[in-house]
C-alpha cells in the first residue's frame, strides 16, 4: 500500500532523509519510531504530498507522490504533528469545510459528519465552538477531519503528542478502532510504548536512515539475541539457581528476592524444556515468564551508540 | 451548475459571525455620513448659492476620495494575509492536502476579501444617491467612479494575495501589500511632478516629453482617473493618448495588474510542494 524506495530529501547541505527504503502492506500498522529531528515527519510530508523527494519515489496505493498527487490526496487521510484549527467556526461548520474540501456531497455531510464526530467522542460537541475545546478534544477533531472521506491509508504523525495521559489513552483506543476497521495506518511517535500496544511493523529511523524495518516478532526475534526467564520460586532462589547452571543453554542465573533471572541461549521455542527441567528436579515455582525484549530494548539496541 | 466554493463559504461565515462585521460597517457609513454632513454644512455657510445649488459636484467626489482611500487600506489588509496566515495558524498543510484546487484556494481567499470590500462599497450606496440628488454630477459618472473603486478594490487584493503566498509572516507581506499600494497611488505620480518641475527649474518651462511622461503616469492613478471626470481637469491639447479618456486607461492598467497577480498567485499555489 505504501512503498518508499531509496528516497533522499535534503535541505541545503543538511540531509534530512537517507536513502530510505520501506514497504507497508494493506491493513497494516506500522510504527515509525525515531527520536526527535530523526527524519519521521519529513518522510510523512512526502508520502502526504506536501513535499517532494530529493531523489527516489514514493508511491501510496499505487500511485505516485510526484505525478498522481491528487490520486493520492484521495486515499490518504494526513494528521499533522502540530496543526492548526479554525478557532472562530463551530465544529461541524470546520468539519463541513473540509468534507466540502475532499468533494464529499452535500447531501451526504451531515451524516458522515455525525458519524465521525460518534467515532471521536465528540457528539456532544457538534455545535461548539473550536477555540472552546480542549487540547486533546482538538487533536480528536483533527482526526475526524482527517476521517471525512473514508480514505484506506492514515498518515499520522505524532497523534498523541502535547497530549495528557486521559487524552493519550484516548487517542490510543481510537487508532486501535481504526485498525479494526481496516485501515493501513502509519503513526510515527519517538514515545514507544505509545506504538508497543497495536503496530504490526515498526521502521526504526535516526539521522535520516532506516536502521531497522519489518513485523515486530521478526525484530524482536533478530535483535534480542538471549530470552531472558523470569521465574518466581515458592522456595529457596539459590537451590533453584543450582538447578539452572546444571544446564549448558543457561549463561547466567541470578536472583532478586524470590525472583530469579536466567539468560537463555537456546530457541525461543524451547524455553519449555527449561519449564520441565526445573518441575523435574523438584523446583517449586508460582511463575515463569520468558521476557522478550520490547520496542524499547529493541531501539536503545539498535541505536546504541548513535543517540546523542 | 451550482457555484460553491468551500474556502469562500468559510471565509465568510468567519468574518460576518458576531456584532464585529455589523459594527464595522455601521461606523463605516456613520463616518462617511458626518464627513458629507460637515463639508455640506461648510458649504452652505460660505460657499455662493450657485454652489451650493450643487452640491453634489464638491460631495460627490470627496465621498469617493474618501472610499479610495479605504480601499488602499481594507484591501491590503484582507488580502495580504490569506495565504500567510494560513501558514502561520498551521492550517495551511490541510488545505494543501485536501482535494481543494488552487483556483479554489485563490478565488476563495481573493473572493472573500473582496466581497467585504464590495460590501463596504455599496454600503455607501445610499449616501452616494443622497449627494447625485444635489446636483452637478451625471449618473455615468458615478458608474464610471464605482467601477474604478471595485477595479482598485480587485487589483489591490489580488497582488495582496500574490504577496501572502511570497511572504510567510503576514505582518510583512501586509506592510509590503501596503507599500505597494502607495507606489501605485502616491510615489509614481509624485516622481512625475518631480522631474516636471525639475525640467521646469532647468528650461524656464515643462519640456513636452515630461508632459507626457507625467500625464502617462497619471493614467495608472485611480485619483486622477476618477479627477479626470470632474469638469475642468486640465488637460494639454498635444499630450499623449488625449482621445483615451483617463480613467479607461486606468481600468485598462489595473486590469492587467490584477491578471497578472493572479496568474503569479496560481502559479505559486500550484507550486505549493516546493515551498520550504
Amino acid at each position: 500500500m505504501i512503498k518508499i524506495e531509496n528516497v533522499t530529501k535534503t535541505f541545503g547541505d543538511f540531509t534530512a532523509v537517507d536513502a530510505v527504503n520501506l514497504e507497508i502492506g494493506k491493513g497494516e500498522v506500522f510504527g515509525f519510531i525515531g527520536p526527535n529531528g530523526a527524519g519521521k515527519t519529513t518522510t510523512i510530508k512526502m508520502l502526504a504530498t506536501l513535499s517532494l523527494p530529493t531523489e527516489g519515489t514514493l508511491s501510496v496505493g499505487g500511485f505516485d507522490i510526484v505525478r498522481q498527487p491528487r490520486e493520492v490526496r484521495r486515499i490518504i487521510g494526513y494528521m499533522p504533528d502540530s496543526f492548526g484549527v479554525y478557532e472562530d467556526l463551530l465544529v461541524w461548520e470546520y468539519l463541513d469545510y473540509f468534507a466540502a474540501l475532499y468533494q464529499v456531497e452535500p447531501s451526504r455531510r451531515k451524516g458522515i459528519i455525525n458519524d465521525v464526530l460518534e467515532l471521536t467522542d465528540l457528539t456532544i460537541k457538534y455545535n461548539a465552538q473550536v477555540m472552546s475545546l480542549s487540547r486533546g478534544m482538538k487533536q480528536r477533531l483533527c482526526l475526524a477531519k482527517t476521517l471525512l472521506h473514508d480514505p484506506d491509508v492514515l498518515l499520522l504523525d505524532e497523534p498523541a503528542s502535547g497530549l495528557d495521559p486521559h487524552a493519550r489513552i484516548e487517542i490510543r483506543e481510537l487508532i486501535r478502532e481504526l485498525c479494526r476497521m481496516g485501515k493501513t495506518i502509519l503513526v510515527s511517535s519517538h514515545i514507544l510504548t505509545e506504538l508497543a500496544d497495536f503496530c504490526s511493523s515498526i521502521g526504526i529511523i535516526e539521522r535520516g536512515k532506516m536502521l531497522a524495518a519489518g513485523r515486530i516478532d521478526e525484530i524482536t526475534a533478530a535483535l534480542s539475541g538471549n530470552v531472558v526467564i523470569e521465574i518466581t520460586v515458592k522456595g529457596d532462589p539459590l537451590a533453584a539457581i543450582q538447578v539452572l547452571e546444571e544446564r549448558e543453554d543457561i549463561t547466567r542465573a541470578t536472583s532478586d528476592g524470590r525472583v530469579v533471572h536466567a539468560e537463555f541461549t537456546g530457541a525461543t521455542d524451547d524455553v519449555d524444556q527449561v519449564l520441565e527441567y526445573l518441575i523435574n528436579r523438584g523446583v517449586r515455582l508460582t511463575a515463569f515468564t520468558p521476557a522478550s525484549a520490547d520496542l524499547e530494548d529493541i531501539f536503545l539496541k539498535i541505536t546504541r551508540g548513535a543517540v546523542a | 451548475m451550482r457555484f460553491s466554493n468551500p474556502i469562500l463559504i468559510k471565509e465568510m461565515r468567519s468574518r460576518m459571525r458576531g456584532m464585529r462585521a455589523f459594527l464595522v460597517l455601521t461606523g463605516y457609513v456613520t463616518l462617511l455620513s458626518i464627513i458629507v454632513g460637515l463639508i455640506y454644512l461648510v458649504l452652505s455657510k460660505n460657499a455662493p448659492a450657485t454652489l451650493v445649488n450643487q452640491a453634489g459636484i464638491v460631495l460627490t467626489p470627496v465621498l469617493i476620495y474618501v472610499q479610495m482611500g479605504l480601499i488602499c487600506l481594507i484591501a491590503p489588509t484582507f488580502s495580504a494575509s490569506a495565504v500567510s496566515f494560513e501558514r502561520e495558524q498551521q492550517t495551511f498543510d490541510l488545505l494543501i492536502v485536501s482535494l481543494a484546487k488552487p483556483t479554489t484556494i485563490l478565488f476563495g481567499k481573493v473572493g472573500a476579501a473582496l466581497s467585504y470590500l464590495l460590501l463596504t462599497l455599496f454600503g455607501s450606496v445610499p449616501l452616494i444617491s443622497l449627494t447625485y440628488s444635489m446636483g452637478g454630477v451625471s449618473m455615468g459618472d458615478i458608474a464610471i467612479a464605482y467601477l474604478i473603486m471595485i477595479v482598485q478594490g480587485v487589483t489591490y487584493c489580488s497582488f495582496s494575495f500574490l504577496w501572502s503566498t511570497l511572504i510567510k509572516r503576514s505582518v510583512v507581506s501586509q506592510l509590503v501589500s501596503i507599500l505597494t499600494v502607495i507606489v501605485l497611488v502616491a510615489a509614481m505620480p509624485a516622481l512625475a511632478l518631480f522631474f516636471t518641475a525639475l525640467s521646469a527649474s532647468f528650461t524656464g518651462g515643462p519640456s513636452s516629453t515630461f508632459i507626457n511622461v507625467t500625464f502617462l503616469l497619471l493614467r495608472t492613478n485611480p485619483f486622477a482617473a476618477v479627477a479626470s471626470l470632474i469638469p475642468g481637469f486640465p488637460m494639454p491639447n498635444n499630450v499623449w493618448l488625449r482621445s483615451v479618456p483617463i480613467w479607461l486607461s486606468q481600468v485598462v492598467f489595473y486590469l492587467l495588474l490584477m491578471i497578472s497577480s493572479l496568474y503569479l498567485s496560481l502559479r505559486r499555489l500550484r507550486n505549493a510542494r516546493n515551498w520550504v
